[in-house]
């Protein structure tokens, strides 16, 4: 699907350099906060969750107020760090080379690349990617000359975690045939699935 | 610019809903193996007919039992395949006797015994095309009655889900613990026996007579006339019983605390010469005339950090000890061949090694298969059964120095090894 869509953005691109028309390709870049509020009942404090959160959205112009493309950044989740990678949209509403507004979406996954499957003698324990949402609203400052322009934006950013933990099956009988849950060779699975809502505010560059 | 007046409202508005309702969301499931209890009533077990069905995939193999140009593999609780091995390039499937809650099996002379919950069966098979069941013998294998109900209770793998990761209920606990106990019975060369189903029979054949233990029992049978058992009487053994291996007029039984040898010269009433309890044997234990070879592996419920071939001497049976120990990867099962010893070694693969001097087994291994895991082996006298995720496979062991594949018969469901 990721694929497709890349090369979609590819022939856009593409097709509008080949008219000799205005740049299609189109990047922002921006970094800022993620904000959110841990759940009680699981955080030994109970303060906000404040962390980096990065993204960079490259994508290709589709219509004179509308960008589609690939974003892909780094979230911190307090102790976790997660590697988004989402489908994006930008659009933007306002005269142009005058302050507009940019509406953004982002659906793809966070993925927990630097997190290691740490496994002992008895057991196990891993994460899985989860869903990512992310609608966005912001402002973008062209520069007075050029293509450039400075962003800041606020966005709502939905992310799933799943963290698992095995504890390994030592007599090794097969695992019940009729049941899918317990992957092989384990005794128990403790499934611990975090839903994150967070606030992000970021300011940024485009080119 | 209207939009700057606009913008810092936006985003008070988006940050205090952030912070206010928006909170984290964590939910936390546990998802474990326990044996669900199942209740019986033996009269409708008993009411039906068993009828020989037409062969079956093999799911998930229990005990393998060989007997002639035949090899009898249970499936827990369900029933006995029987395939005809004549050729082990090529064992056919020829049938499957549906018993319920059979664990265990042996045969003597054309006769087939197998547990049916509380009672011992005995099937006439010599021919295999027209298997009849002879006996019946009632009420033997008491320990599965619940007295209060006259029910049998039995357990069913399962696996289950609850939404609390540390808290579940209070039985579940007792039932998953029950299930470790259950899949601890784990894989035992003794008496060529590959078992599930700790709480149930362990049979073996010695003398004319059938020996069935269970967690705490050894229960004796006077098989002189095959077609007749005659349940002769239990003998108690103490808690945590898992293999029993015949030898020589000598039973050897290996409980989760120690070895006990018995004397069953007198094959109606065997009696203990020793116990050896140096050793934790939730272990297989094979024997010789003169030594016990006994693997211990860490991972189980029983030892910790240790992964041993251990020797004990047995030439008098009334004070075997320790001779020497070697380090191994992580064995499971293991067999003797004359000379010659075979040992699982979980996924490491399977090991070989001569074994004609037991102070050097070290420097005598014949062959180690890194790419063959195995959880259990049987010396058989056509093929070298080696069980593992690749299902049953037979190899030919004529050479013991070099073994050779000759098939592997299909499992559904096989097992993982750690």
């Amino acid at each position: 699907m990721i694929f497709r869509f890349l090369i979609l953005c590819f022939l856009l691109f593409n097709f509008n350099h080949s008219h000799g028309q205005e740049t299609a390709y189109y990047n922002q870049t921006e970094v800022g906060i993620l904000l959110g509020n841990p759940d009680e009942n699981w955080s030994w404090e109970n303060k906000n969750r404040v962390d980096f959160s990065l993204i960079t959205f490259h994508g290709a112009k589709v219509s004179k107020n509308h960008v589609v493309g690939v974003s892909v950044g780094f979230d911190q989740y307090q102790s976790i760090a997660l590697f988004p990678i989402a489908l994006g949209w930008r659009g933007f509403l306002g005269k142009e080379n005058k302050p507009q507004l940019i509406g953004g979406f982002d659906l793809g996954g966070g993925f927990p690349l630097l997190e290691k499957k740490i496994r002992t003698e008895w057991n196990e324990s891993w994460f899985n990617s989860g869903l990512l949402i992310s609608p966005s609203l912001g402002v973008k400052f062209p520069a007075k000359k050029g293509k450039t322009a400075l962003t800041m934006s606020f966005a709502y950013k939905r992310q799933e975690l799943g963290n698992y933990t095995g504890n390994f099956d030592f007599n090794p009988t097969p695992s019940p045939t009729t049941n899918l849950r317990l992957p092989p060779g384990y005794s128990s699975v403790t499934e611990t699935s975090y839903l994150f809502h967070s606030l992000v505010t970021r300011i940024g560059y485009i080119f | 610019m209207r939009i700057f007046r606009i913008l810092p409202m936006i985003g008070l508005l988006l940050a205090s809903l952030a912070i206010t309702s928006c909170q984290d969301e964590i939910t936390s499931t546990y998802t474990y193996r326990a044996m669900v209890p199942i209740y019986l009533e033996m009269s409708d077990v008993r009411a039906r007919t068993i009828t020989i069905a037409p062969p079956q995939e093999l799911d998930n193999p229990g005990k393998i039992y060989i007997y002639g140009d035949y090899l009898l593999i249970n499936e827990p609780t369900k029933g006995i395949h029987i395939l005809d091995n004549t050729n082990p390039e090529n064992p056919i499937n020829k049938n499957f006797i549906p018993i319920e809650g059979n664990v265990d099996l042996a045969v003597n002379s054309n006769i087939l015994y197998a547990d049916n919950y509380v009672d011992l069966l005995a099937f006439d098979i010599s021919n295999i095309n027209n298997i009849s069941l002879v006996k019946r013998v009632e009420d033997v294998f008491t320990h599965l009655y619940q007295h209060d109900t006259g029910q049998i209770i039995t357990f069913r793998d399962s696996v289950l889900t609850s939404d609390n990761a540390y808290r579940g209920c209070i039985n579940c606990e007792f039932f998953t613990m029950n299930a470790s106990l259950s899949f601890a019975s784990n894989f035992s060369a003794a008496s060529q026996s590959y078992g599930t189903g700790g709480s149930m029979a362990r049979f073996t054949l010695s003398n004319e007579h059938l020996y069935a233990v269970d967690e705490s029992t050894m229960r004796v049978f006077d098989v002189k006339n095959p077609k007749d058992p005659k349940f002769v009487k239990p003998i108690d053994l103490g808690w945590g019983i898992e293999t029993i291996f015949p030898f020589q007029n000598k039973l050897f039984i290996g409980s989760n605390t120690g070895m006990h040898i018995y004397d069953a010269s007198t094959p109606e009433s065997p009696t203990r010469m020793a116990v050896y309890e140096h050793l934790v044997a939730c272990d297989p234990v094979v024997v010789n005339e003169d030594f016990a070879f006994v693997t211990l592996r860490s991972g189980n419920f029983c030892v910790n950090n240790i992964n041993q071939l251990q020797v004990v001497n047995i030439e008098d049976p009334y004070k075997p000890y320790l001779m020497k120990s070697y380090p191994m990867l992580n064995p499971h099962g293991l067999g003797l061949s004359e000379d010659n010893l075979y040992i699982a070694e979980g996924r490491h693969g399977l090991k070989s090694f001569k074994v004609s001097d037991v102070m050097t087994i070290d420097q005598n291994q014949m062959e180690f298969l890194e790419s063959m895991k195995s959880v259990d082996l049987i010396p058989g006298p056509k093929s070298l059964i080696v069980i593992g995720p690749d299902g049953v496979c037979q190899f030919d062991y004529s050479t013991p120095s070099k073994l050779v594949k000759l098939s592997c018969i299909d499992v559904k469901n096989p097992i993982t090894v750690q």
